[in-house]
Protein backbone atom coordinates (compact mmCIF):
# COMPACT_ATOMS: atom_id res chain seq x y z
CA UNK A 1 0.00 0.00 0.00
CA UNK A 2 1.27 3.31 -0.92
CA UNK A 3 2.18 5.68 1.96
CA UNK A 4 3.37 9.39 1.66
CA UNK A 5 6.52 10.43 2.59
CA UNK A 6 6.93 13.05 5.09
CA UNK A 7 8.95 16.36 4.21
CA UNK A 8 11.75 15.73 6.33
CA UNK A 9 12.23 12.37 4.34
CA UNK A 10 11.61 14.47 1.30
CA UNK A 11 14.61 16.87 2.46
CA UNK A 12 16.65 14.16 2.79
CA UNK A 13 16.32 12.66 -0.46
CA UNK A 14 16.75 15.73 -2.02
CA UNK A 15 20.12 16.86 -0.38
CA UNK A 16 22.53 17.09 -2.60
CA UNK A 17 25.41 15.59 -0.09
CA UNK A 18 23.05 12.30 0.93
CA UNK A 19 24.38 9.29 0.19
CA UNK A 20 21.58 7.11 -1.94
CA UNK A 21 21.65 3.48 -2.73
CA UNK A 22 19.45 1.45 -4.68
CA UNK A 23 18.52 -2.31 -3.64
CA UNK A 24 16.70 -4.73 -6.18
CA UNK A 25 16.62 -8.25 -6.78
CA UNK A 26 16.60 -10.10 -10.51
CA UNK A 27 14.46 -13.35 -11.33
CA UNK A 28 16.40 -15.62 -8.87
CA UNK A 29 15.96 -13.27 -5.88
CA UNK A 30 19.99 -12.54 -5.88
CA UNK A 31 20.28 -8.79 -4.46
CA UNK A 32 21.94 -6.12 -6.58
CA UNK A 33 23.12 -2.93 -4.63
CA UNK A 34 24.52 0.09 -6.06
CA UNK A 35 24.89 3.46 -5.23
CA UNK A 36 22.55 6.04 -7.33
CA UNK A 37 23.00 10.22 -6.93
CA UNK A 38 19.95 10.39 -9.33
CA UNK A 39 17.24 9.23 -7.10
CA UNK A 40 15.12 11.97 -6.08
CA UNK A 41 11.40 12.66 -5.15
CA UNK A 42 8.63 13.81 -8.06
CA UNK A 43 5.77 16.31 -7.40
CA UNK A 44 3.34 13.12 -6.60
CA UNK A 45 5.74 12.06 -3.72
CA UNK A 46 6.59 8.93 -5.69
CA UNK A 47 10.64 8.48 -5.32
CA UNK A 48 12.27 8.79 -9.16
CA UNK A 49 15.14 6.83 -10.58
CA UNK A 50 16.93 7.99 -13.82
CA UNK A 51 18.47 5.38 -15.22
CA UNK A 52 21.22 5.63 -17.71
CA UNK A 53 22.25 2.13 -18.95
CA UNK A 54 19.61 0.53 -20.82
CA UNK A 55 21.16 -3.49 -20.50
CA UNK A 56 22.30 -2.70 -16.88
CA UNK A 57 21.29 -5.11 -14.48
CA UNK A 58 19.41 -2.65 -12.16
CA UNK A 59 17.24 -1.78 -15.06
CA UNK A 60 17.10 -5.26 -15.35
CA UNK A 61 15.77 -5.88 -12.04
CA UNK A 62 13.61 -3.28 -12.24
CA UNK A 63 11.74 -4.41 -15.01
CA UNK A 64 11.55 -8.04 -13.31
CA UNK A 65 9.81 -5.73 -10.00
CA UNK A 66 7.00 -3.72 -12.44
CA UNK A 67 6.26 -6.99 -14.04
CA UNK A 68 6.41 -9.73 -11.25
CA UNK A 69 5.48 -7.14 -8.60
CA UNK A 70 8.80 -7.47 -6.24
CA UNK A 71 9.89 -4.53 -4.15
CA UNK A 72 13.27 -2.80 -4.20
CA UNK A 73 14.60 -1.09 -1.19
CA UNK A 74 16.15 2.54 -1.28
CA UNK A 75 18.40 3.41 1.69
CA UNK A 76 19.37 7.33 2.17
CA UNK A 77 22.00 8.72 4.64
CA UNK A 78 22.67 12.44 5.13
CA UNK A 79 25.99 14.26 5.30
CA UNK A 80 24.96 14.55 9.30
CA UNK A 81 24.38 10.71 9.67
CA UNK A 82 20.77 10.54 9.71
CA UNK A 83 19.60 7.30 7.64
CA UNK A 84 16.42 5.80 6.20
CA UNK A 85 15.17 2.84 4.05
CA UNK A 86 12.26 3.08 1.58
CA UNK A 87 11.08 0.34 0.08
CA UNK A 88 8.57 0.71 -2.82
CA UNK A 89 7.34 -0.90 -6.05
CA UNK A 90 8.25 0.50 -9.62
CA UNK A 91 4.51 1.85 -11.24
CA UNK A 92 5.92 3.18 -14.09
CA UNK A 93 8.70 3.03 -16.30
CA UNK A 94 9.10 6.38 -18.78
CA UNK A 95 11.12 5.39 -22.04
CA UNK A 96 9.23 8.16 -23.91
CA UNK A 97 6.72 11.18 -23.60
CA UNK A 98 7.19 14.46 -21.74
CA UNK A 99 8.00 13.24 -18.55
CA UNK A 100 11.12 11.52 -20.20
CA UNK A 101 11.52 14.32 -21.93
CA UNK A 102 12.35 16.79 -19.18
CA UNK A 103 14.69 14.73 -17.41
CA UNK A 104 16.45 13.65 -20.82
CA UNK A 105 16.82 17.71 -20.85
CA UNK A 106 18.27 17.75 -17.30
CA UNK A 107 20.64 14.95 -17.07
CA UNK A 108 21.66 15.96 -20.68
CA UNK A 109 22.73 19.36 -18.70
CA UNK A 110 24.57 17.85 -15.64
CA UNK A 111 26.62 14.80 -17.60
CA UNK A 112 27.74 15.41 -20.64
CA UNK A 113 27.75 12.12 -22.16
CA UNK A 114 24.63 10.85 -21.03
CA UNK A 115 22.02 8.85 -22.28
CA UNK A 116 18.93 8.68 -20.49
CA UNK A 117 17.69 5.03 -20.94
CA UNK A 118 14.14 5.49 -18.17
CA UNK A 119 12.62 7.04 -16.18
CA UNK A 120 11.60 4.75 -13.15
CA UNK A 121 8.74 5.69 -10.73
CA UNK A 122 9.08 3.86 -7.54
CA UNK A 123 5.73 4.43 -5.51
CA UNK A 124 7.00 4.19 -1.56
CA UNK A 125 5.31 1.69 0.73
CA UNK A 126 6.97 2.02 4.15
CA UNK A 127 9.75 3.62 6.00
CA UNK A 128 12.12 2.72 8.02
CA UNK A 129 14.49 4.56 10.48
CA UNK A 130 18.21 3.45 10.12
CA UNK A 131 19.64 6.16 12.15
CA UNK A 132 22.16 4.40 14.47
CA UNK A 133 21.24 6.71 17.68
CA UNK A 134 17.50 5.79 17.44
CA UNK A 135 17.74 2.61 15.71
CA UNK A 136 19.83 1.87 19.19
CA UNK A 137 17.31 4.05 21.88
CA UNK A 138 14.60 1.62 19.94
CA UNK A 139 16.86 -1.71 20.88
CA UNK A 140 17.11 -0.91 24.68
CA UNK A 141 13.74 -0.10 24.78
CA UNK A 142 12.32 -2.98 23.24
CA UNK A 143 14.45 -5.38 24.00
CA UNK A 144 16.64 -4.78 27.28
CA UNK A 145 17.49 -8.37 27.58
CA UNK A 146 20.20 -8.18 24.16
CA UNK A 147 22.96 -7.32 25.44
CA UNK A 148 26.35 -8.34 26.73
CA UNK A 149 26.90 -8.62 30.42
CA UNK A 150 29.98 -7.14 30.66
CA UNK A 151 28.48 -3.33 29.68
CA UNK A 152 26.28 -3.80 32.64
CA UNK A 153 29.64 -4.86 35.24
CA UNK A 154 31.12 -2.17 37.42
CA UNK B 1 -15.79 -26.69 -39.04
CA UNK B 2 -18.35 -24.48 -36.87
CA UNK B 3 -18.47 -26.88 -34.49
CA UNK B 4 -14.72 -27.41 -33.82
CA UNK B 5 -14.08 -23.45 -33.92
CA UNK B 6 -16.97 -23.39 -31.03
CA UNK B 7 -15.29 -25.74 -28.82
CA UNK B 8 -11.80 -24.67 -29.60
CA UNK B 9 -12.84 -21.14 -28.24
CA UNK B 10 -14.50 -22.62 -24.70
CA UNK B 11 -11.22 -24.64 -24.03
CA UNK B 12 -9.20 -21.90 -24.83
CA UNK B 13 -7.97 -20.32 -21.40
CA UNK B 14 -8.76 -16.48 -20.38
CA UNK B 15 -6.28 -14.07 -19.99
CA UNK B 16 -6.19 -14.68 -16.50
CA UNK B 17 -5.61 -17.79 -16.64
CA UNK B 18 -2.57 -18.00 -19.09
CA UNK B 19 -1.43 -15.58 -16.87
CA UNK B 20 -1.82 -17.90 -13.58
CA UNK B 21 -0.56 -20.68 -15.35
CA UNK B 22 2.63 -18.89 -17.30
CA UNK B 23 3.90 -17.06 -13.94
CA UNK B 24 7.14 -16.77 -15.34
CA UNK B 25 6.38 -15.04 -18.12
CA UNK B 26 6.19 -11.31 -18.12
CA UNK B 27 2.22 -10.17 -17.73
CA UNK B 28 2.79 -7.13 -19.27
CA UNK B 29 3.95 -9.20 -22.88
CA UNK B 30 0.97 -11.53 -22.48
CA UNK B 31 -1.35 -8.19 -22.25
CA UNK B 32 -0.09 -6.96 -24.66
CA UNK B 33 -0.03 -10.56 -27.45
CA UNK B 34 -3.68 -10.65 -26.21
CA UNK B 35 -4.53 -6.99 -27.15
CA UNK B 36 -3.03 -7.38 -30.19
CA UNK B 37 -4.69 -11.12 -31.01
CA UNK B 38 -7.98 -9.42 -30.28
CA UNK B 39 -7.54 -5.81 -30.96
CA UNK B 40 -8.51 -2.67 -29.61
CA UNK B 41 -11.68 -0.72 -29.63
CA UNK B 42 -12.03 3.11 -28.20
CA UNK B 43 -14.58 4.35 -26.11
CA UNK B 44 -16.13 7.82 -26.55
CA UNK B 45 -14.78 9.00 -23.90
CA UNK B 46 -11.65 7.38 -24.69
CA UNK B 47 -11.49 8.80 -27.75
CA UNK B 48 -12.22 12.28 -26.05
CA UNK B 49 -8.97 12.07 -24.31
CA UNK B 50 -7.00 11.68 -27.60
CA UNK B 51 -5.79 15.19 -27.99
CA UNK B 52 -4.09 16.09 -31.41
CA UNK B 53 -1.89 18.46 -29.81
CA UNK B 54 -0.45 16.07 -27.69
CA UNK B 55 -1.34 12.37 -29.05
CA UNK B 56 -0.58 10.42 -32.27
CA UNK B 57 -4.17 10.52 -33.68
CA UNK B 58 -2.25 10.68 -37.21
CA UNK B 59 -0.37 8.70 -39.03
CA UNK B 60 0.59 7.56 -42.24
CA UNK B 61 2.18 3.84 -42.42
CA UNK B 62 3.04 0.58 -44.97
CA UNK B 63 0.13 -1.51 -43.64
CA UNK B 64 -2.74 1.07 -42.71
CA UNK B 65 -3.70 4.96 -41.92
CA UNK B 66 -5.46 6.76 -39.35
CA UNK B 67 -6.43 10.46 -39.40
CA UNK B 68 -5.67 10.86 -43.19
CA UNK B 69 -9.47 12.69 -43.35
CA UNK B 70 -9.16 14.15 -40.34
CA UNK B 71 -10.57 10.83 -38.79
CA UNK B 72 -8.26 10.90 -35.70
CA UNK B 73 -7.37 8.04 -33.36
CA UNK B 74 -4.90 7.04 -31.17
CA UNK B 75 -2.28 5.35 -33.20
CA UNK B 76 -1.47 2.87 -30.71
CA UNK B 77 -1.03 2.28 -26.94
CA UNK B 78 2.45 2.26 -24.29
CA UNK B 79 1.55 0.01 -20.75
CA UNK B 80 3.23 1.32 -17.62
CA UNK B 81 6.06 -0.97 -17.83
CA UNK B 82 6.93 1.07 -21.13
CA UNK B 83 5.91 -1.76 -23.69
CA UNK B 84 4.18 -0.60 -26.82
CA UNK B 85 1.02 -2.34 -28.17
CA UNK B 86 0.69 -1.85 -31.83
CA UNK B 87 -2.98 -2.25 -32.73
CA UNK B 88 -5.94 -0.67 -34.42
CA UNK B 89 -9.57 -1.51 -34.14
CA UNK B 90 -10.29 -4.52 -36.70
CA UNK B 91 -14.15 -5.88 -35.09
CA UNK B 92 -14.28 -8.89 -37.45
CA UNK B 93 -12.22 -11.24 -35.26
CA UNK B 94 -13.88 -14.53 -33.64
CA UNK B 95 -13.18 -12.65 -30.56
CA UNK B 96 -14.47 -9.62 -29.41
CA UNK B 97 -11.78 -6.27 -29.19
CA UNK B 98 -10.65 -4.68 -25.76
CA UNK B 99 -11.97 -1.65 -24.99
CA UNK B 100 -10.03 1.23 -24.10
CA UNK B 101 -11.83 3.69 -21.83
CA UNK B 102 -11.51 6.38 -19.48
CA UNK B 103 -11.92 5.99 -16.07
CA UNK B 104 -11.10 7.80 -13.21
CA UNK B 105 -9.32 10.50 -15.39
CA UNK B 106 -6.94 7.40 -16.66
CA UNK B 107 -7.11 5.56 -19.49
CA UNK B 108 -6.78 1.22 -19.09
CA UNK B 109 -7.58 -1.61 -21.02
CA UNK B 110 -11.03 -2.97 -20.70
CA UNK B 111 -12.61 -6.18 -20.70
CA UNK B 112 -16.27 -7.10 -20.56
CA UNK B 113 -16.37 -4.02 -18.56
CA UNK B 114 -13.65 -5.33 -16.31
CA UNK B 115 -10.55 -3.55 -15.71
CA UNK B 116 -7.49 -5.28 -17.15
CA UNK B 117 -4.43 -2.45 -16.87
CA UNK B 118 -3.77 1.08 -17.45
CA UNK B 119 -2.48 2.51 -21.20
CA UNK B 120 -1.35 5.57 -22.73
CA UNK B 121 -1.70 6.86 -26.11
CA UNK B 122 1.34 7.58 -28.31
CA UNK B 123 3.05 10.73 -28.24
CA UNK B 124 3.16 13.08 -31.23
CA UNK B 125 6.85 14.31 -32.53
CA UNK B 126 7.91 17.77 -32.79
CA UNK B 127 7.91 17.40 -36.51
CA UNK B 128 4.37 16.07 -36.77
CA UNK B 129 2.61 19.23 -38.57
CA UNK B 130 5.96 20.87 -39.93
CA UNK B 131 6.56 20.72 -43.44
CA UNK B 132 9.12 20.02 -45.94
CA UNK B 133 10.36 22.81 -48.56
CA UNK B 134 8.35 21.07 -51.14
CA UNK B 135 5.04 21.21 -49.00
CA UNK B 136 4.81 17.59 -47.85
CA UNK B 137 3.32 17.48 -44.27
CA UNK B 138 5.94 15.52 -42.66
CA UNK B 139 3.66 13.38 -40.89
CA UNK B 140 3.30 11.56 -44.39
CA UNK B 141 7.21 10.98 -44.71
CA UNK B 142 7.88 9.20 -41.10
CA UNK B 143 5.70 8.25 -38.38
CA UNK B 144 6.74 8.17 -34.52
CA UNK B 145 6.66 5.25 -32.33
CA UNK B 146 7.44 5.90 -29.03
CA UNK B 147 11.62 5.49 -29.43
CA UNK B 148 11.47 5.29 -33.11
CA UNK B 149 11.47 7.01 -36.32
CA UNK B 150 9.83 4.78 -39.38
CA UNK B 151 10.09 5.25 -43.09
CA UNK B 152 8.37 3.43 -45.30
CA UNK B 153 10.14 4.86 -49.00
CA UNK B 154 8.45 2.56 -51.36
CA UNK B 155 4.26 1.42 -50.00
CA UNK B 156 3.55 -1.06 -52.65
CA UNK B 157 4.83 -4.39 -52.92
CA UNK B 158 5.40 -6.16 -56.52
CA UNK B 159 4.82 -9.27 -55.60
CA UNK B 160 1.17 -8.46 -56.04
CA UNK B 161 2.03 -7.09 -59.83
CA UNK B 162 0.43 -11.30 -60.74
CA UNK B 163 -1.34 -11.75 -57.24
CA UNK B 164 1.82 -13.69 -55.71
CA UNK B 165 1.60 -11.24 -52.42
CA UNK B 166 1.57 -13.03 -49.21
CA UNK B 167 -1.25 -13.87 -48.40
CA UNK B 168 -1.48 -12.30 -44.67
CA UNK B 169 -0.91 -9.10 -46.40
CA UNK B 170 -2.97 -5.65 -47.11
CA UNK B 171 0.23 -3.74 -48.07
CA UNK B 172 -1.11 -3.97 -51.92
CA UNK B 173 -4.75 -3.27 -50.51
CA UNK B 174 -3.92 -0.26 -48.43
CA UNK B 175 -1.81 0.85 -50.94
CA UNK B 176 -4.50 0.74 -53.86
CA UNK B 177 -7.07 2.23 -51.23
CA UNK B 178 -4.84 5.07 -50.35
CA UNK B 179 -3.46 6.04 -53.74
CA UNK B 180 -7.41 5.84 -54.83
CA UNK B 181 -8.50 8.04 -51.77
CA UNK B 182 -5.76 10.53 -50.61
CA UNK B 183 -3.29 10.26 -53.65
CA UNK B 184 -0.57 8.60 -51.87
CA UNK B 185 2.45 8.31 -53.82
CA UNK B 186 4.12 4.87 -53.70
CA UNK B 187 7.49 6.36 -53.43
CA UNK B 188 9.06 9.04 -51.30
CA UNK B 189 11.57 11.80 -51.98
CA UNK B 190 14.77 11.64 -50.59
CA UNK B 191 15.23 15.41 -50.12
CA UNK B 192 11.64 14.93 -48.40
CA UNK B 193 13.17 12.29 -46.08
CA UNK B 194 16.29 14.02 -45.20
CA UNK B 195 14.18 17.30 -44.47
CA UNK B 196 12.15 15.00 -41.45
CA UNK B 197 14.46 13.23 -40.08
CA UNK B 198 16.53 16.61 -39.37
CA UNK B 199 13.52 18.25 -37.97
CA UNK B 200 12.85 14.89 -35.79
CA UNK B 201 16.25 15.23 -34.32
CA UNK B 202 15.79 18.62 -32.86
CA UNK B 203 13.64 16.65 -30.47
CA UNK B 204 16.21 15.70 -27.34
CA UNK B 205 15.49 12.12 -26.18
CA UNK B 206 12.46 11.00 -28.85
CA UNK B 207 13.96 8.79 -31.11
CA UNK B 208 16.55 5.93 -30.72
CA UNK B 209 16.75 4.18 -34.31
CA UNK B 210 15.59 5.10 -37.94
CA UNK B 211 13.99 2.14 -39.22
CA UNK B 212 12.79 1.60 -43.17
CA UNK B 213 10.41 -0.88 -45.18
CA UNK B 214 9.14 -1.35 -48.00
CA UNK B 215 7.30 -3.62 -50.30
CA UNK B 216 9.98 -5.80 -52.59
CA UNK B 217 10.90 -3.92 -56.01
CA UNK B 218 11.39 -7.27 -58.12
CA UNK B 219 12.92 -4.81 -61.02
CA UNK B 220 16.88 -4.61 -62.02
CA UNK B 221 19.49 -6.39 -63.65
CA UNK B 222 19.42 -9.06 -60.44
CA UNK B 223 16.18 -9.35 -58.90
CA UNK B 224 15.52 -6.57 -56.11
CA UNK B 225 18.56 -4.67 -57.42
CA UNK B 226 15.86 -1.59 -57.99
CA UNK B 227 14.71 -1.89 -54.52
CA UNK B 228 18.75 -1.91 -53.02
CA UNK B 229 19.72 1.63 -55.11
CA UNK B 230 16.33 2.86 -53.65
CA UNK B 231 17.60 1.66 -49.69
CA UNK B 232 20.93 3.04 -50.53
CA UNK B 233 19.30 6.71 -52.02
CA UNK B 234 17.02 7.23 -48.83
CA UNK B 235 19.91 5.87 -46.60
CA UNK B 236 22.39 8.29 -47.83
CA UNK B 237 19.78 11.25 -47.64
CA UNK B 238 19.02 10.00 -43.67
CA UNK B 239 22.78 9.41 -42.95
CA UNK B 240 23.83 13.50 -44.23
CA UNK B 241 21.57 13.98 -41.03
CA UNK B 242 24.24 12.53 -38.45
CA UNK B 243 28.47 13.21 -37.98
CA UNK B 244 29.20 9.68 -37.95
CA UNK B 245 28.94 7.07 -40.12
CA UNK B 246 26.99 4.72 -38.99
CA UNK B 247 23.72 5.58 -37.28
CA UNK B 248 21.16 3.53 -35.33
CA UNK B 249 19.02 2.10 -37.91
CA UNK B 250 17.86 -0.88 -39.41
CA UNK B 251 16.47 -2.05 -42.94
CA UNK B 252 13.84 -4.63 -42.93
CA UNK B 253 13.65 -5.40 -46.45
CA UNK B 254 13.75 -8.45 -49.15
CA UNK B 255 16.57 -11.25 -49.50
CA UNK B 256 19.09 -9.54 -50.78
CA UNK B 257 22.29 -11.39 -52.53
CA UNK B 258 25.84 -10.55 -50.19
CA UNK B 259 26.62 -8.38 -53.03
CA UNK B 260 23.14 -6.57 -52.56
CA UNK B 261 24.00 -6.60 -49.02
CA UNK B 262 27.19 -5.61 -49.25
CA UNK B 263 26.47 -2.55 -51.23
CA UNK B 264 24.00 -1.33 -49.14
CA UNK B 265 26.33 -1.83 -46.26
CA UNK B 266 29.55 0.19 -47.97
CA UNK B 267 27.56 2.68 -49.29
CA UNK B 268 25.21 3.79 -46.59
CA UNK B 269 25.32 4.00 -42.52
CA UNK B 270 22.84 1.19 -42.04
CA UNK B 271 23.63 -0.65 -38.96
CA UNK B 272 21.25 -4.16 -39.18
CA UNK B 273 19.29 -5.80 -41.51
CA UNK B 274 15.95 -7.70 -41.62
CA UNK B 275 13.87 -9.94 -43.95
CA UNK B 276 10.91 -12.02 -43.38
CA UNK B 277 10.70 -15.32 -43.55
CA UNK B 278 6.97 -14.61 -42.65
CA UNK B 279 6.24 -18.80 -41.97
CA UNK B 280 9.17 -21.06 -41.08
CA UNK B 281 8.11 -24.06 -42.80
CA UNK B 282 9.06 -24.63 -46.84
CA UNK B 283 5.88 -26.05 -47.86
CA UNK B 284 3.96 -23.54 -46.08
CA UNK B 285 5.94 -20.54 -47.27
CA UNK B 286 5.06 -21.55 -50.91
CA UNK B 287 1.32 -21.34 -50.07
CA UNK B 288 1.67 -18.11 -47.94
CA UNK B 289 4.33 -16.34 -49.58
CA UNK B 290 3.93 -17.71 -53.22
CA UNK B 291 5.98 -14.75 -54.82
CA UNK B 292 8.67 -14.83 -52.46
CA UNK B 293 8.87 -19.12 -53.12
CA UNK B 294 8.43 -18.69 -56.79
CA UNK B 295 11.42 -16.15 -57.43
CA UNK B 296 13.64 -16.96 -54.61
CA UNK B 297 12.64 -19.92 -53.09
CA UNK B 298 12.43 -20.59 -49.00
CA UNK B 299 16.17 -22.15 -49.32
CA UNK B 300 17.73 -19.37 -50.83
CA UNK B 301 15.86 -16.73 -49.17
CA UNK B 302 17.07 -18.64 -45.49
CA UNK B 303 20.67 -19.12 -46.84
CA UNK B 304 20.85 -15.19 -47.86
CA UNK B 305 19.76 -14.16 -44.47
CA UNK B 306 22.17 -16.77 -43.09
CA UNK B 307 24.74 -14.37 -45.07
CA UNK B 308 23.80 -11.21 -43.93
CA UNK B 309 24.95 -12.11 -40.56
CA UNK B 310 28.62 -12.38 -42.12
CA UNK B 311 28.24 -8.46 -43.45
CA UNK B 312 26.47 -7.21 -40.64
CA UNK B 313 27.54 -9.24 -37.91
CA UNK B 314 26.19 -11.39 -35.03
CA UNK B 315 23.18 -9.63 -33.25
CA UNK B 316 22.93 -7.32 -36.08
CA UNK B 317 20.51 -9.30 -38.51
CA UNK B 318 17.36 -10.84 -37.72
CA UNK B 319 14.13 -12.44 -39.38
CA UNK B 320 10.01 -11.66 -38.86
CA UNK B 321 7.65 -14.34 -38.68
CA UNK B 322 4.08 -13.64 -38.47
CA UNK B 323 3.32 -15.51 -35.50
CA UNK B 324 0.23 -18.04 -36.49
CA UNK B 325 -0.13 -17.87 -39.71
CA UNK B 326 1.70 -21.05 -40.35
CA UNK B 327 -2.45 -23.00 -38.78
CA UNK B 328 -3.89 -20.53 -41.58
CA UNK B 329 -5.93 -23.39 -43.61
CA UNK B 330 -5.95 -24.81 -46.03
CA UNK B 331 -2.89 -26.30 -45.77
CA UNK B 332 -1.99 -24.90 -42.35
CA UNK B 333 -0.72 -26.79 -39.17
CA UNK B 334 -4.01 -28.49 -37.97
CA UNK B 335 -2.75 -28.60 -34.07
CA UNK B 336 -1.19 -25.74 -32.18
CA UNK B 337 1.10 -28.00 -30.66
CA UNK B 338 2.46 -29.32 -34.57
CA UNK B 339 2.70 -25.66 -35.62
CA UNK B 340 4.88 -24.41 -32.33
CA UNK B 341 7.38 -27.75 -32.62
CA UNK B 342 7.84 -26.98 -36.38
CA UNK B 343 8.27 -23.50 -35.92
CA UNK B 344 10.79 -23.55 -32.58
CA UNK B 345 12.75 -26.21 -34.25
CA UNK B 346 13.44 -24.31 -37.87
CA UNK B 347 13.58 -20.63 -35.29
CA UNK B 348 16.78 -22.67 -33.49
CA UNK B 349 18.29 -23.47 -36.81
CA UNK B 350 18.16 -19.64 -37.81
CA UNK B 351 19.61 -19.04 -34.07
CA UNK B 352 22.66 -21.85 -34.60
CA UNK B 353 23.71 -19.32 -37.70
CA UNK B 354 23.40 -16.02 -35.76
CA UNK B 355 19.64 -15.00 -36.36
CA UNK B 356 17.29 -14.30 -34.34
CA UNK B 357 13.55 -14.83 -35.26
CA UNK B 358 11.01 -12.20 -33.99
CA UNK B 359 7.23 -12.55 -34.24
CA UNK B 360 4.17 -10.45 -34.49
CA UNK B 361 0.73 -11.64 -33.85
CA UNK B 362 -1.09 -12.63 -36.92
CA UNK B 363 -4.53 -10.32 -37.03
CA UNK B 364 -6.18 -11.47 -40.30
CA UNK B 365 -6.80 -8.16 -41.22
CA UNK B 366 -9.33 -7.39 -43.77
CA UNK B 367 -8.06 -6.52 -47.02
CA UNK B 368 -5.26 -9.45 -46.78
CA UNK B 369 -6.44 -13.14 -48.55
CA UNK B 370 -6.76 -14.55 -44.64
CA UNK B 371 -9.37 -12.39 -43.77
CA UNK B 372 -11.86 -14.84 -42.70
CA UNK B 373 -9.48 -17.23 -40.71
CA UNK B 374 -8.95 -17.31 -37.17
CA UNK B 375 -5.62 -16.60 -35.41
CA UNK B 376 -3.84 -18.86 -32.58
CA UNK B 377 -5.22 -18.74 -28.82
CA UNK B 378 -3.52 -16.80 -26.31
CA UNK B 379 -1.43 -19.79 -24.97
CA UNK B 380 0.04 -20.03 -28.12
CA UNK B 381 1.37 -16.56 -28.74
CA UNK B 382 2.76 -17.20 -25.09
CA UNK B 383 4.65 -20.25 -25.63
CA UNK B 384 6.22 -18.86 -29.45
CA UNK B 385 7.18 -15.98 -27.91
CA UNK B 386 9.12 -18.06 -24.48
CA UNK B 387 10.32 -20.54 -26.90
CA UNK B 388 12.07 -17.39 -29.47
CA UNK B 389 13.23 -15.54 -26.34
CA UNK B 390 15.09 -18.84 -24.46
CA UNK B 391 16.38 -19.37 -28.04
CA UNK B 392 18.45 -16.10 -28.07
CA UNK B 393 19.47 -16.83 -24.36
CA UNK B 394 20.82 -20.25 -25.71
CA UNK B 395 22.31 -18.83 -28.24
CA UNK B 396 23.63 -15.85 -26.80
CA UNK B 397 22.15 -13.38 -29.51
CA UNK B 398 21.12 -9.76 -28.99
CA UNK B 399 18.26 -8.37 -30.10
CA UNK B 400 19.21 -4.85 -29.26
CA UNK B 401 18.09 -3.99 -32.55
CA UNK B 402 14.23 -4.96 -32.63
CA UNK B 403 13.72 -4.91 -28.97
CA UNK B 404 11.06 -3.34 -26.95
CA UNK B 405 11.93 0.37 -27.17
CA UNK B 406 13.18 -0.13 -31.04
CA UNK B 407 10.19 -1.91 -32.64
CA UNK B 408 7.58 -3.16 -30.11
CA UNK B 409 5.78 -5.25 -32.01
CA UNK B 410 7.31 -8.13 -30.96
CA UNK B 411 6.49 -9.77 -27.56
CA UNK B 412 9.44 -12.33 -27.37
CA UNK B 413 11.87 -9.49 -27.71
CA UNK B 414 9.94 -7.48 -24.92
CA UNK B 415 10.95 -10.63 -22.74
CA UNK B 416 14.76 -10.13 -23.26
CA UNK B 417 14.27 -6.78 -20.71
CA UNK B 418 15.14 -9.15 -17.95
CA UNK B 419 18.33 -10.49 -18.50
Amino acid sequence: MAIRLEKDIIELVEEDKAVKVLATTDKDGVPHVVFKGSLNIDRDGNLIYLELLESSRTNSNLVNSIWFNKKVAVSVKSEDGRSVQIKGIPVKCHITGPVFEHYYKIISRRIQDADLAAVWVIEPEEIREETYKIRKAEEEKNHPLLLHLDRLAK
Amino acid sequence: MAVELLNKKQTELTLKEVIEKYSDISPYAIIKADVQRRTVVYSERALEAADKNIHQVQARGIFASVGEKHDYMPVSLILRDGLSILTGPVTTLRNAPYVVDKIDGKLYLTDSGELVEEVEYWYKPDFQDKLTSSGKPMWQIATARPQRLDIDPYSYCHFWDKGDGCRFCNMGANFNRSKREFNKPARLDAEDVYETVREALKQPGRFTNIKMTAGSILSGEEIFDDEVEMYIEILQAVGRNFKTKRFPSQIIASAFSEKQLARIYENTGVMSFTSDMEVLNEKLFASVCPGKSKLVGYKEWKRRIFAAVDIFGRGFVNTGIVGGVETAQPGGFTTEEDALKATLEEAEDFAQHGVSTVHCVWVPYPGSVFQNQNNPSLEYYVRLSKGLYELRKKYDLSIDMDNYRRCGNHPDSDLDRVL
